[in-house]
């Protein structure tokens, strides 16, 4: 949304058209644009990218978006509820307009990935910016080599898109392992993972030839999944992960969000972990 | 080179307060501030550098971005109107200077920042060159000098007979136009140069990056801000709605944009509660390592001008100047911090 007459610090306005439970205290938010200009700058935004969404009078926060465009115009947003604009976000009904600034930021290189196996890792509200990524590689199945996903939470009711998993599972070349810090009973009982999405690497063990890993979660999980992966064979180069950070513009002004001299929403929030490995400040 | 005599100076700066907002160093409660005057005898002529930087001029502290109105269920979006011309008289170069780092971060680097690009467009700078470096100035030491026009669209000098007028750009040109100047004779005055401190290559900052000097340095900081504040390079900002109206059916917002500071313990926090620059170390070392380091990666800025506010400001006596000596010796403090 550079150079194109825009205030990049005005949202576009849109109505909640839908939510969803995907967790405890997890939802989808599904928003139409209203305005035409923001429209066509939806149009072709890119798994990973993030937009700022507003509760309008409270506030706006940056948020994945979790949609694709070609699956359609509604914008898809994972939000957990965690501070004051997400608590407003929860508590709005389908019907009421919000608001929504971007595509901000780069993402994923889904062309450059293409022909190579891929494994995603997800851990808990961080698997909100990797379902584009699934999304994409479903939707052109052929282009990648096996997709394997490692999706995980510290419970049961925090695993995110559960009602997705069967379209994962039963595509073409692809696999779905689950894994829960503590599961509950049902979970137990199905003799399911338990443990630490790193352990689940480990035991899935992919191997690192002519593939990528495509991680997203909270940063000791990047951190730990990095060094995992590591010991798998897998060089930085091959591990790609997006970062997130407490933002006030997403333009590269307000200051935010730098660590060292990068700006994760300037320059990220996709970086790959051998440019993570360079900075001069940690994101941990 | 043009002159200008106190008297017609003074009739100017009547008649610029008359026909748009002009800025100049007033006393207020004996501290000279930026601020709107009626008339040239509301300024100040004998101050050093105004107590605040002229920041506020062009990137308020508190301002209004988007006003956000809801008819039910019905939602209007209102940007401010269009900002007044305003001249800013008896800005120091220092200050001049630090008005061109906020250019690089807010219209140099793309996307343009709409809010500050207007304000920012609808301001003209008329300087007053220092005729010293007084205690706590070190702009000689951030590539500026007392009486350096560069960053000025005018820039005055004090000599004998009145004030020298050294038309800098094409907006200064404008605004002397219709201007009665003398000619003037003999050379400028030389302002009288403080020490220069000879800063750390940009290239050599990472290497201290992992040093204890900043937990120690840091040690007696009480994150109370006020650098950040006074400092006329600062930008960092934190924007958030504020109820303005509420009645049935009916309410209205505005969403602020507000100064803000890395130092702050809040500032890098998420609503999930990660805060990946936990202490007083790592927050005063990003203050200095954006001014001296990131600033110049991101902006090609370095993010300090040498006004020494921060240094008269602070209550606990943290000194740029002396954190510049101090990281230009070999480190003797290397136990490494996270």
């Amino acid at each position: 949304m550079t150079g194109n007459g825009c205030d990049p610090m005005r949202p576009y306005l849109g109505r909640l058209v839908g939510k969803k439970e995907l967790g405890t205290d997890i939802r989808l938010f599904q928003i139409e644009l209203t305005e035409p200009v923001g429209k066509s700058h939806f149009a072709d935004y890119r798994p990973g990218q993030f937009a700022f969404v507003s509760a309008l009078g409270v506030g706006e926060a940056p948020f994945g978006i979790t949609s694709i465009p070609s699956r359609g115009e509604v914008l898809e947003f994972g939000v957990a509820k965690l501070g004051s604009v997400t608590g407003a976000l929860h508590s709005l009904e389908v019907g009421e307009m919000v608001g929504v600034r971007g595509p901000l930021g780069n993402w994923f290189p889904m062309n450059e990935i293409k022909g190579k196996n891929i494994i995603v890792l997800g851990g808990g509200i961080g698997g909100a910016p990797l379902r584009p990524v699934i999304n994409s590689i479903l939707d052109h199945r052929s282009d990648y080599g096996h997709l394997t996903i490692l999706w995980a939470a510290r419970t049961p009711s925090l695993l995110v898109f559960t009602d997705e998993y069967e379209t994962w599972q039963s595509a073409p070349d692809t696999t779905l392992h689950l894994t829960v810090d503590k599961g509950d009973e049902h979970w137990k009982a199905a003799g399911r993972s338990e443990g630490l999405i790193t352990q689940l690497l480990e035991k899935v063990a992919p191997s690192p030839e002519n593939a990528v890993t495509i991680t997203c979660g909270p940063p000791i999980m990047i951190h730990f999944v990095s060094l995992t992966l590591k010991k798998l064979g897998f060089s930085l180069d091959q591990m790609w992960t997006t970062l997130e950070a407490r933002m006030h513009c997403g333009i590269g002004k307000c200051g935010r969000c730098n660590m060292g001299e990068k700006l994760v929403c300037a320059d990220g929030p996709v970086f790959r972990q051998d440019q993570v490995a360079g900075f001069l400040e940690s994101f941990l | 080179m043009k002159v200008i005599t106190s008297d017609a100076l003074g009739a100017w700066l009547d008649r610029l307060a008359s026909e748009t907002i002009l800025l100049a160093p007033r006393s207020v409660d004996g501290i000279a501030l930026y601020r709107p005057v009626a008339g040239s005898n509301e300024i100040v002529f004998d101050y050093t550098r105004p107590k605040m930087s002229p920041k506020e001029a062009v990137f308020p502290s508190t301002e209004t971005l988007l006003s956000i109105e809801k008819h039910s269920q019905d939602v209007t979006l209102s940007e401010p109107v269009q900002e007044k011309k305003q001249v800013i008289f008896g800005l120091r170069p220092c200050d001049a200077h630090g008005i061109a780092v906020l250019d690089a971060v807010f219209v140099e680097k793309e996307p343009v920042d709409r809010s500050y690009a207007r304000r920012r467009e609808a301001t003209t700078l008329v300087g007053l060159a220092c005729p010293q470096m007084w205690e706590s100035c070190f702009c000689t030491s951030m590539g500026g000098a007392p009486d350096d026009p560069s960053h000025m669209d005018v820039l005055l000098t004090a000599v004998p007979n009145g004030y020298a007028v050294n038309v800098v750009t094409e907006k200064g040109k404008a605004l002397v136009a219709d201007l009665e100047l003398g000619e003037m004779t003999g050379a400028l005055p030389h302002p009288t140069l403080g020490e220069t401190v000879q800063p750390l290559p940009a290239e050599r900052w990472p290497e201290r990056f992992a040093d204890r000097y900043w937990d120690l340095l840091a040690e007696r900081c009480i994150g109370c801000r006020v650098c950040a504040y006074v400092c006329p390079t600062c930008r960092c900002f934190d924007v958030r709605d504020e109820v303005a109206e509420r009645r049935t059916g009916f309410s209205r917002y505005n969403r602020l944009r507000c100064w803000d500071s890395c130092t702050g313990p809040n500032y890098r926090i998420t609503a999930g509660g990660h805060n990946p620059r936990p202490t007083k170390g790592q927050r005063l070392r990003n203050r200095f390592f954006c001014k001296f380091y990131y600033m110049l990666q991101d902006y090609g800025s370095t993010g300090c001008v040498g006004c020494g506010r921060c240094i008269e400001a602070c209550p606990v006596n943290i000194d740029i100047v002396e954190m510049l000596h101090d990281i230009s010796k070999e480190p003797v403090i290397s136990e490494v911090t996270a």
